[in-house]
C-alpha cells in the first residue's frame, strides 16, 4: 500500500504566493509599529477581539503565531532555551517560552522585529496558560491588560448568561480603548471591519468544505495551516476578505484538472491536535508516502468554528463578537469536541483519525487518550495517537513516529468504504 | 487525633464518605482549588475535597486516557474513578483552575455514567461589573446539576445557614493558621495540614467540634523553640505533597509560617450575607484577597509575593510545585525576580504525588536552611 515516492507537496500556487506576501508585509508593517500613532495590541488567537481593536487603529500581534513561525523556521529553540535560563521549566508551554525568550532577546526574528505591546488583550478562551502568559508580559512591560473572561462552552449553543457577561465586558473594553487612544468608538467602522471579516470567513468555510470531495482537493491539516494566517491574523482587513476567492478558484482548478494534493488518495484522515511545527515537513511526508490526506482537522478551528455555522454579523456587532469568542475550538467541552470529530469522520467520509498530542499543551491534549479510546471502542474508527511538541524540536522523535505511523497505515489496508459512526453517537 | 487524621487522609477509599452514604446521605466530590462548598452543603449533600490518590494509588488505567505529560493529581483522581473508589459520590465538580481540571470533567462525564459532573467556570475578570451576576448564573447551573444528583431543592435560607457553619469552620482554621504563623513551634506543619485536610472530608459540624477540642490541646503545649527559619511555602495549592515531604520540610529546619495548602478553607474570611446569599457567595469569591497561580493576578505577582513574605514575617520562601503544574511553574519565575531584587532567599523543589525518595530534597532543604542560619 505504501507509495513508492513522495514528491514535495504542491501548494495552490497563486494563493501560496499571495499568502507569502501577506505574511511578509504584515511583519514588515509591524517593525514600524508602536507608540501613540500606531499602537500595538497583543492578542491571543482563541476568542480574539481583532475587529474591535482594529477599529481603534491598533496593529495586532499574535505571539502564538509568531511562535509557530519561529518553530517552522527552526529558530524556536534558542528562544525556548533562553526562557528556560530565566527559570521557565521544561513543562511550560512551548509558545510561552518561545515568546518570553524572544521578548527578552529583543524581539528580532528572521521575518522581522516584533514590537513591544502598548496594550495586552487576554481573551481567556480555551487556554488557561493565556492568563499566565499575559501576566508575565504585563509584569515585563507594565502596559494595560484587559482580561476578557470567556465562559467555557458546555452547551452546543451560547447561553444567554454567557452572552450577557461577554457583551458587558466588551463594552468595558471599548471604554478602555477610548480612554487609552483618545478616540471615540465608531460603530460604523466596526460594522465595516466585521463585514470584511465575514467575507473572509465565508471563503475560508468554502475552502474547508472542499475536503468532502473524493478525492479531496485540499489537504485540510498541513496545507490549511498556511491559509489560516489571514483568517486569524488579518481578519477584518480587505486583503483577508479577498484572499479566499483566490484560494477557492485554485481549488476548483485542481478539481477540473485532477491535480490533487495527494495524487493517489488511499487514506482519508481526520486530524486532531496541533502540528509539530519544528518538524512540519517531515511529519507531512510521513502521511504522503502512504497516500494519506487530511480531509478535515480540528486545529485550523482554533481561531473559530466558522465551518459550524458561526459567522461575524455586522448587524449584531457585539453579540456576534461575543458568540465568536465562545467558539474557539479548545473552548469547547470534551463532549462537544467528541461530537465535532465524529461529525467530521462521517461528513468527510474519513477512514481513520490521527491524534497528535502536544507535550506542553494541556488544553488541547489532556483527554486525547480518552478520545482515542472512544473512537476505537465506541465508534470503531481506527485511531492513532502520537505525541511530540508544537514548538520544541527536542520532543520530535522521527524514527519512532514514523514507525508508528507506518504500522498504523499498513494495518488500515486499502480501505475503500468509509467508516461511519453509528447513528445517534454523541 | 493526628494519627487518626493521618489514617483517614491516606485511605483512598474515603472511609468518612462511605460512612456518610451508608446512612442514606449523598456526597459530592470537589476538585481543588476552590468550589462553593457551602452551596453543596445547603442542598443536603456532603461536599468532599478531592486531593488525588496520594502515595498509595498505583496508576494503571488513567495514563491511557490522559497522556504522558500531565500532573499526578489528574491521573490519580481518574484512577480512583476507574477503579470504583469514587463510587460513593453522586456528583463531581471540577473548577476551571487550569486546563487539566477543566478537561477532566469532560472525561468523567463519559466514564462515570450515572453521576452528575459540572465544570464550574470560575471567572478571571475581577474588575467587571458583570462578573458577580455571571457567577451567580454559573452557580444556578451548578444547582440544577446538584438537584439532579439528589440534592434537596435550593433554598436561600438553607444557604445562609450553611454559610454560618462554614464561617465557623473558617474561623477555626484561621486560628490554626494564625497559631502556625505566630507560634510556629506549637504545632507542626504536618499537624496543621492534617487537621485542615480533615475539613474537606468530614461533615463540617464534626470538623468544627474537632478543631475546638484541638485548640485547647495546642494552647496548652509548652514552647519547644528551635533554631528554625520562618518560611513561606508556595505552590502546592492543588496537588498535595506526600506527608513524608511535608514532614521533611520542617525536620530540615524550617518553620512554615504560611502556606498555599488547602486554600478552599481560606478563600475568604467571614462571609457576611446581605440580601441574596448566592450573590454574597459569588461576591466573596470575586473579592477574595487570595492571590495564587490559579487566579488572574489582582496585583503584580512580584508585589504579591513580597507582601506575603512581609505579612508572614518570613525569612525565606520554598517553592514546592507539582510536576507539570503550569500555573505554579509560571508564577515561580515572576516571584523569583521579585525576591532576587529584595535579596530574599528561596528554594524551588518539584514533587509528584507518588514521590517516595527525598534524599535530594533533604540535601537541598538543609543547604537552604544553613545558608540562612549562617548568613
Amino acid at each position: 500500500m505504501e507509495s513508492t515516492s513522495a514528491k514535495a507537496p504542491s501548494f495552490l500556487s497563486t494563493a501560496r504566493e499571495q499568502q507569502r506576501s501577506m505574511v511578509e508585509e504584515y511583519y514588515a508593517g509591524l517593525a514600524q509599529a508602536g507608540g501613540a500613532k500606531r499602537p500595538v495590541a497583543y492578542m491571543l488567537v482563541g476568542g480574539n477581539l481583532t475587529e474591535i481593536v482594529r477599529s481603534f487603529g491598533y496593529e495586532v500581534v499574535f505571539p502564538e503565531i509568531v511562535a509557530l513561525n519561529c518553530a517552522i523556521k527552526h529558530v524556536s529553540l534558542p528562544n525556548i532555551l533562553h526562557a528556560e535560563s530565566q527559570g521557565y521549566g521544561l513543562d511550560v508551554c512551548g509558545y510561552v517560552k518561545n515568546d518570553l525568550g524572544l521578548q527578552d532577546l529583543g524581539g528580532e526574528t528572521p521575518f522581522g522585529r516584533i514590537p513591544p505591546p502598548d496594550l495586552l488583550v487576554c481573551s481567556f478562551s480555551g487556554c488557561y496558560v493565556y492568563v499566565k502568559w499575559w501576566e508575565a508580559l504585563a509584569e515585563k512591560y507594565g502596559c494595560p491588560l484587559f482580561m476578557l473572561d470567556v465562559p467555557y462552552m458546555r452547551d452546543p449553543e451560547p447561553q444567554a448568561e454567557d452572552r450577557t457577561y461577554l457583551i458587558a465586558q466588551l463594552k468595558e473594553f471599548i471604554t478602555l480603548l477610548e480612554r487609552t487612544t483618545g478616540r471615540s468608538f465608531d460603530l460604523g467602522e466596526l460594522r465595516r471591519v466585521l463585514a470584511r471579516s465575514r467575507r473572509a470567513e465565508e471563503g475560508w468555510v468554502e475552502y474547508l468544505d472542499s475536503g468532502r470531495g473524493r478525492p479531496s482537493p485540499i489537504e485540510a491539516y498541513f496545507e490549511a495551516v498556511f491559509y489560516m494566517f489571514p483568517i486569524n491574523v488579518l481578519r477584518g482587513t480587505e486583503v483577508a476578505a479577498e484572499f479566499y476567492a483566490t484560494v477557492n478558484a485554485e481549488v476548483k482548478e485542481r478539481v477540473r484538472t485532477g491535480q490533487y494534493p495527494v495524487p493517489e488518495e488511499k487514506v482519508r484522515l481526520v486530524v486532531e491536535g496541533v502540528p509539530p511545527y519544528p518538524s512540519y515537513r517531515t511529519f507531512w511526508d510521513f502521511f504522503r508516502k502512504w497516500g494519506a490526506v487530511s480531509v478535515a482537522a480540528t486545529y485550523p478551528k482554533v481561531g473559530g468554528l466558522f465551518d459550524r455555522g458561526f459567522l461575524h454579523d455586522p448587524g449584531r456587532p457585539l453579540e456576534s463578537i461575543a458568540d465568536y469568542s465562545l467558539g474557539a475550538y479548545v473552548n469547547q467541552s470534551w463532549p462537544l469536541r467528541r461530537k465535532l470529530i465524529a461529525d467530521y469522520v462521517k461528513d468527510f467520509q474519513a477512514d481513520a483519525v490521527l491524534i497528535h498530542g502536544i507535550k506542553s499543551c494541556r488544553s488541547f491534549t489532556a483527554g486525547q487518550g480518552d478520545l482515542r479510546d472512544w473512537l476505537i471502542h465506541d465508534l470503531h474508527v481506527p485511531t492513532l495517537y502520537l505525541e511530540s511538541d508544537h514548538e520544541d524540536p527536542r520532543y520530535f522523535a522521527p524514527a519512532q513516529i514514523k514507525n508508528r505511523m507506518d504500522a498504523f497505515f499498513e494495518s488500515l489496508g486499502p480501505r475503500r468504504e468509509p467508516l461511519v459512526p453509528p447513528p445517534g453517537a454523541p | 487525633m493526628v494519627q487518626l487524621a493521618r489514617e483517614v487522609v491516606l485511605d483512598p477509599t474515603y472511609p468518612t464518605v462511605r460512612a456518610w452514604t451508608r446512612r442514606g446521605r449523598r456526597a459530592v466530590g470537589c476538585f481543588p482549588v476552590y468550589t462553593p462548598q457551602e452551596l453543596v452543603h445547603a442542598m443536603g449533600l456532603l461536599p468532599v475535597s478531592l486531593h488525588g490518590g496520594g502515595e498509595n494509588v498505583e496508576i494503571s488505567h488513567a495514563d491511557a486516557a490522559l497522556g504522558s505529560f500531565l500532573c499526578s493529581i489528574s491521573k490519580s483522581t481518574l484512577e480512583l474513578a476507574l477503579t470504583a473508589r469514587l463510587a460513593p459520590f453522586r456528583a463531581f465538580i471540577f473548577p476551571y483552575i487550569c486546563d487539566v481540571s477543566r478537561n477532566l470533567e469532560g472525561i468523567f462525564s463519559r466514564l462515570m455514567p450515572g453521576t452528575e459532573t459540572h465544570m464550574l467556570h470560575l471567572p478571571q475578570n475581577f474588575r467587571s461589573e458583570a462578573t458577580v451576576p455571571f457567577l451567580v448564573a454559573e452557580y444556578r447551573r451548578l444547582i440544577a446539576k446538584l438537584e439532579r444528583a439528589g440534592g434537596e431543592p435550593y433554598r436561600p435560607e438553607r444557604l445562609e445557614a450553611s454559610v454560618r457553619l462554614f464561617n465557623l469552620q473558617r474561623e477555626r482554621i484561621g486560628e490554626l493558621t494564625a497559631t502556625k504563623r505566630d507560634e510556629p513551634d506549637k504545632l507542626t506543619l504536618t499537624e496543621s495540614y492534617l487537621l485542615r485536610r480533615l475539613g474537606g472530608l468530614l461533615p463540617r459540624e464534626v470538623h468544627v467540634e474537632l478543631l475546638d477540642r484541638m485548640r485547647s490541646q495546642i494552647e496548652d503545649r509548652p514552647p519547644r523553640r528551635k533554631d528554625a527559619i520562618r518560611t513561606l511555602l508556595v505552590g502546592p495549592f492543588c496537588e498535595q505533597p506526600t506527608l513524608d515531604l511535608i514532614d521533611l520540610i520542617e525536620q530540615a529546619g524550617c518553620y512554615i509560617v504560611d502556606d498555599e495548602l488547602l486554600q478552599v478553607h481560606r478563600w475568604y474570611g467571614q462571609l457576611e450575607v446581605e440580601g441574596d446569599p448566592l450573590v454574597s457567595l459569588a461576591r466573596a469569591y470575586v473579592q477574595s484577597p487570595v492571590d495564587i497561580g490559579v487566579r488572574a493576578a489582582p496585583s503584580s505577582k512580584g508585589e504579591a509575593i513580597l507582601r506575603r513574605v512581609n505579612d508572614a514575617r518570613a525569612q525565606g520562601v520554598i517553592f514546592l510545585t507539582a510536576k507539570f503544574c503550569e500555573p505554579a511553574l509560571e508564577d515561580v519565575v515572576l516571584y523569583r525576580k521579585a525576591l532576587d531584587r529584595q535579596k530574599i532567599p528561596y528554594l524551588h523543589l518539584e514533587f509528584e504525588e507518588r514521590s517516595t525518595s527525598f534524599e535530594q530534597s533533604r540535601l537541598q532543604l538543609e543547604t537552604f536552611v544553613e545558608s540562612i542560619l549562617f548568613d
